[in-house]
């Protein structure tokens, strides 16, 4: 990957030029700090004193670790079980995450490199049902659930969010479009079936896109609480997924007095996430970019 | 018809057929070995989920966290009321204000025995969620106030809930170091005096619920018909003693108070932090904060009168109880009865009371002195002459919330107030099946 | 993608149904011509496999046509029976003083009446297909058998699996993934718009039933005065609005912002990137709910808004209607920008990093050439680095306008339970200013237990997808630029 810029020769630094170059870092330290004003709040929120929102200073009073320490270990506390959420969430974090990138994986494949000829109907279809606004069938897989005896069940979420990943595949698709029809048949002329070729080829060339499905896929069960909230209405806090469980947090009632709390939880969660991004985001952005380019 | 395993056969199928059309069945097939046929003529769920032995599987919710220990007390000394059963009784928390939402999406799913505040009772009531009292009605009937039985009761007449409190109405809260208790009688005086120290009263005016108020002060009417889904409401009359005309204008005028201030939940909180709120309208559930904040100079009372074509109106209510009910698909119902009657007996709302500070519906614990000494029971109890209960239809909230909003904006497009009635009128009223 | 559009190409549609023809036609020709066994096959599916010494084939088919058959007519025909009228039948009960439980009629529920008649009706529908090209099987294995040719062992037909039908072992799980858990409840949700489903028809102690066209015409009826059709063309155009500016301001500022970190003056690159992208990385509830309480009327921005004397001024120009609070969320002329305004803050990182990927995947060449050419910085950019961008993401533009319509938890999460309306028609319906269609949606489905008008609801939000989608793609399509950058 070679940038276009670094060709040119740098011009040299003239005083016009100095001030243009500070002016250019002063945005965007300012449109940075725009941006991380929420995220500081967060965070000093959830080491803050209150209990509640802080509604009359940015900064709290004074500060404290009690936030952190009520929501990693809160014994018998009926609204927060942010381990067991934590754990819960996990657990299903890494189900879905599997299945929803294999699945994602063999429509993208079979899409991008076979030719069938249901091939052509099948996009067109997924791309129909991807218009429709997805909770608007909820209520309904509820029911199949039900019926299956899957609701109040990390299974039941798993099979949620991963049923229907396989329409996902476009992206993948698009990534798949880009590596070369000559290493696959040359290893078709060598004898190589279908899955071999899948299997040794293709998914070793694909790590970006790997990277980015996982990613993607991982953080689903992360964020949702609409789903979520449907499928797991036992009423019991220690059934719920992390996102439903900070969401109850800070409901009418409960607010005044775990706010603080649940910044603390958004904190913890969100580290892992940031640590995911930041170490992932070169794959990340290939596996986008490389995806779309034909997509 | 609950027929679990009928489905997972089904599922199982649908992904073989799948797989065979592929054309390449792999060779693995297992099929869950079930066979079963819970379709009988009579689909009695219940008995064939029937626990082995006296074991008997309950799920409890309660309206807020802070019950579960009062709720796990009572527990406690439901077993040891009952030895002969062993009981398992499990508590999930379940907001009393969206209580409804979740039983309706599915009763089947929703817990034995649950907790909701009094709005909702209609609206469960007509789902066919409620189990009617079937144990000693009367008696429950006898042992809590009036008010809180009516608001327990169906069109039918018969019992369908169980009174668990009854301080879940609103009233007034002020700070006595700027009002003496003959300000707080009119809201004009209160308003004048909460300007004049450059602070405010607050009251929720965009919330159906507190919005009532004044209509109904006014001779105004507006409750749910026979049919318990309908509204009737006649807000927009021209030829009553005081029309919804000039009752409009009264709360422009309220509106428009420099010591007024729009302020429900939060604001209201937030406000009687830093001082700026020194009265405001809100329930017991705000108590707490009014009490840390003010200190010695707390109190409470009874809704002001509001001068509207200038006479002095006192303000009536929607009395509040928060009702125990009894999911009539339990597969326990006997003992989900029981418990529910026990959850709400005078113990119960006693140690409610002591634990909770919530006053009771229970006539023998509502008349103890402790009870009657605690200020905010107190209002509630002198709004009770004021108050109604409630019975409204679910058309009612959002077109009498929008009317309260467009009042608190101070009617910035200057439609005709006999105009904007209608329009809340037609919406309040309109049929509840569109 | 190769633009390989032969010049006589019939519509899709005629294309379709000709090969549903041709593929029926098929199989009524090869049971014609067939022998005994084919014909026989028709009957029941693996007999011909039998004859042609395809046991496992020929027993596993035999298998999957009694499975159907059991259940399509076992399980499902009493429900697909009632799918008429969605039952009749409504629950009673009666308490039992001796057992103390209820004890249940023999109650029909119509939801899962709905749910289980779609079922069969898929069943009964892939039933027909497999039957039909079955036969057709059978008749190509009878010719190769009489031609001599190799029939196909179950060992080999495993090894295809592998090899040529591999895209049939892919696609077989995702497939039914998609069937029962997208497609069948889509269908069993569409179906409840032509149903009298809402609370005081909520299952399982009410039946509901068909209703027809009603709650259609009254969304859509544009001369009736009903409140559902006046919020539904508010709700449709803030929809719209919505859906345009939320992509576009992102879409623009992310890649403005990308192209400024990677300016060649910008130093310390990856750590501005870092900046933003830590917005990204709370995940979206936990940062829209924590701006709401930032933004509240009694929120941290107000006090410190009133302490500065902003609140005042705002109030006596007649910006706001209460010198009390500015109203960032709850008046529509504040919450409206507002919203678009934090989506930009939750949105643009994304588009950033994705604009930052592409920037660096553009062709050298055409920029060096660009530049001996005597083009300024401005000239390039409007040229080749803005072409080359909308290139690639032109189509992934229609989805994010698409995704923007569906875009729920933006608006929910910020407007739930702080914003009331002042429009009474818009109240009389349950919707409000902020509202998107999926919002309303599923406010109607949750606080209001209307699921009919939901349902309606969702299959208009379909339409106008699929139009803006036919239409961008086909106007994208006539501007053919696809062999600028290739």
């Amino acid at each position: 990957m070679s940038n276009a810029r670094e060709f040119r020769s740098k011009p040299r630094l003239t005083p016009a030029r100095a001030l243009r170059i500070t002016c250019r870092h002063v945005v965007l330290a300012l449109l940075a700090i725009f941006w991380l004003i929420p995220i500081v709040w967060l965070v000093v929120t959830s080491f803050g004193i209150d209990k509640g929102p802080n509604l009359s200073t940015f900064f709290p009073k004074a500060y404290t670790l009690d936030h952190y320490r009520a929501i990693l270990a809160p014994g018998g506390d009926s609204v927060n079980q942010f381990p067991r959420w934590f754990l819960n969430t996990f657990i299903i974090a890494v189900f879905t995450c599997l299945i929803s990138t294999l699945f994602v994986l063999m429509v993208a494949y079979a899409m991008s490199c076979m030719r069938f000829k249901a091939r052509k109907p099948l996009m067109n279809i997924a791309i129909i049902l991807n218009l429709f606004p997805g909770f608007l069938s909820m209520i309904a897989v509820y029911f199949i659930l039900k019926e299956i005896g899957l609701t109040n069940s990390l299974t039941g979420l798993v099979i949620v969010y991963s049923a229907g990943s396989g329409m996902g595949y476009l992206i993948a698709k698009g990534f798949f479009d880009t590596i070369s029809k000559s290493l696959r048949e040359s290893a078709y002329l060598e004898g190589a079936n279908e899955f071999t070729v899948f299997w040794r080829i293709i998914i070793p060339l694909s790590k970006p896109i790997i990277v980015y499905t996982v990613i993607n896929a991982f953080l689903a069960p992360w964020m949702d609480f609409v789903l979520a909230s449907l499928m797991l209405n036992s009423g019991v806090s220690a059934q719920k997924t992390v996102a439903l469980g900070l969401f109850s947090m800070v409901d009418k009632v409960n607010r005044n007095n775990y706010f603080a709390q649940f910044c603390a939880g958004g904190v913890i969660v969100s580290i892992p996430i940031s640590i995911l991004f930041v170490i992932m985001q070169k794959f990340y952005v290939e596996g986008i970019t490389g995806g779309s380019v034909k997509g | 018809m609950r027929n679990r395993k009928h489905f997972l056969w089904l599922t199982a199928m649908f992904m073989m057929v799948c797989l065979v059309m592929t054309g390449c069945a792999s060779t693995d097939q297992t099929q869950p070995g079930v066979t079963d046929d819970p379709q009988a003529t009579v689909d009695t769920g219940a008995v064939t989920d029937a626990p082995s032995g006296d074991t008997v599987n309950l799920r409890v919710w309660v309206g807020d966290n802070e019950d579960v220990a009062w709720i796990n007390q009572v527990i406690e000394r439901f077993k040891a009321a009952n030895p002969s059963k062993t009981y398992n009784i499990d508590v999930g928390v379940q907001n009393e204000g969206d209580c409804s939402k979740v039983v309706l999406s599915d009763p089947e799913a929703a817990a034995d025995v649950f907790t909701f505040a009094d709005d909702q009772f209609n609206s469960l009531y007509n789902a066919g969620a409620l189990m009617e009292v079937v144990d000693d009605p009367d008696g429950i009937r006898a042992a809590n106030t009036e008010d809180s039985v009516a608001a327990a009761t169906g069109q039918d007449g018969k019992l369908y809930a169980y009174p668990a409190t009854a301080d879940n109405g609103y009233f007034m809260f002020y700070n006595t170091e700027y009002f003496t208790a003959d300000d707080v009688q009119t809201m004009d005086g209160m308003l004048a005096k909460a300007a004049e120290a450059g602070k405010y009263v607050a009251y929720p005016m965009s919330n159906g619920w507190y919005f009532y108020s004044f209509f109904k002060g006014a001779g105004l009417d507006m409750h749910v018909m026979d049919d318990g889904v309908t509204n009737t409401c006649n807000w927009n009359a021209t030829d009553t003693e005081i029309t919804g005309v000039e009752v409009m204008q009264a709360l422009l005028d309220i509106a428009a108070n420099p010591g007024f201030r729009e302020a429900d939940s939060d604001p209201f909180v937030a406000g009687v932090k830093d001082g700026s709120i020194i009265a405001g309208v809100s329930g017991t559930w705000n108590a707490n904060v009014a009490a840390e904040a003010w200190g010695d100079s707390y109190a409470a009372t009874k809704l002001p009168t509001f001068t509207v074509a200038g006479r002095q109106v006192q303000m009536a209510s929607f009395s509040g109880f928060k009702l125990v009910g009894v999911n009539k698909y339990s597969d326990n119902v006997g003992d989900a009865m029981d418990f529910a009657a026990f959850m709400t007996n005078y113990e119960s709302q006693v140690s409610r009371f002591e634990m909770r500070r919530q006053g009771p519906s229970n006539v023998e614990a509502l008349a103890s002195d402790v009870v009657q000494a605690e200020p905010a029971i107190a209002a509630v109890v002198s709004q009770t002459e004021f108050a109604d209960v409630q019975r409204v239809g679910s058309k009612y909230w959002d077109p009498a919330a929008a009317l309260g909003k467009i009042i608190v904006n101070g009617n910035p497009d200057n439609q005709d107030l006999q105009t904007l009635l209608d329009n809340a009128v037609a919406g309040i009223t309109a049929p509840a099946d569109q | 993608m190769t633009s390989n559009t032969s010049a006589r190409k019939q519509p899709a549609i005629i294309r379709f149904f000709a090969s549903i023809g041709a593929f029926f036609m098929g199989a009524v020709h090869a049971f014609a011509q067939g022998d005994v066994w084919v014909k026989l096959s028709a009957l029941l599916w693996g007999v011909s496999c039998l004859a042609r010494r395809q046991f496992v084939k020929g027993i596993l088919l035999i298998a999957e046509q009694l499975l159907i058959l059991w259940a399509f007519f076992g399980l499902l025909w009493p429900y697909l029976l009632k799918f008429g009228t969605l039952g009749t039948v409504e629950a009673e009960q009666i308490y039992d003083p001796v057992t103390r439980r209820n004890v249940w009629n023999n109650y029909d529920n119509s939801f899962l009446i709905l749910l289980f008649s779609v079922l069969a009706i898929a069943l009964a529908v892939a039933a027909v297909v497999l039957w039909l090209r079955n036969l057709r099987l059978a008749r190509e294995v009878e010719l190769r058998a009489k031609e001599g040719k190799h029939i196909n062992s179950f060992r080999e037909d495993l090894r295809d699996c592998l090899g040529v039908k591999f895209h049939r072992t892919l696609l077989a799980l995702p497939t039914a993934g998609v069937l029962l858990f997208t497609v069948i409840p889509l269908l069993v949700m569409i179906l409840i718009a032509f149903t009298n489903y809402d609370r005081n028809h909520l299952v399982p102690s009410r039946l509901f039933t068909w209703v027809g066209w009603q709650n259609v015409s009254s969304l859509v009826n544009l001369t009736a005065s009903s409140s559902f059709a006046y919020a539904f063309r508010n709700v449709l155009v803030w929809t719209l609005v919505w859906a345009v500016l939320a992509t576009f301001t992102c879409y623009i500022f992310g890649i403005l912002m990308a192209m400024f970190i990677n300016h060649r003056d910008t130093r310390g690159k990856k750590f501005w990137r870092v900046c933003f992208m830590v917005a990204m990385a709370v995940p979206q509830f936990v940062s829209l709910l924590l701006v709401r309480n930032f933004f509240a009327d009694a929120g941290i921005v107000n006090t410190l808004c009133k302490n500065a004397g902003i609140t005042d001024w705002l109030h006596s120009i007649g910006a706001i209607p209460t010198a009390n609070y500015i109203p960032f969320l709850t008046h529509p002329a504040w919450a409206r920008p507002m919203i678009i305004l934090i989506n930009i803050w939750v949105g643009v990182p994304y588009q950033m990093l994705i604009a930052t990927g592409i920037l660096l995947n553009i062709p050298t060449e055409l920029i060096e050439a660009a530049r001996i050419d005597g083009a300024n910085a401005w000239q390039s950019f409007r040229s080749i680095t803005m072409p080359y961008i909308l290139f690639i993401t032109g189509p992934s533009l229609v989805n994010s306008v698409v995704s923007n319509i569906n875009n729920f938890n933006v608006i929910w999460l910020l407007s739930r339970d702080v914003y009331t309306t002042s429009d009474q028609l818009m109240a009389n319906a349950n919707a409000n200013e902020v509202d998107l269609l999926v919002t309303w949606l599923y406010r109607l489905t949750q606080d209001q237990s209307n699921y009919k008008m939901a349902s309606v609801i969702g299959i208009l939000v379909f339409i106008v997808c699929a139009i803006l989608t036919l239409v961008a793609f086909s106007n994208m399509i006539k501007g053919d630029k696809e062999e600028s950058f290739q």
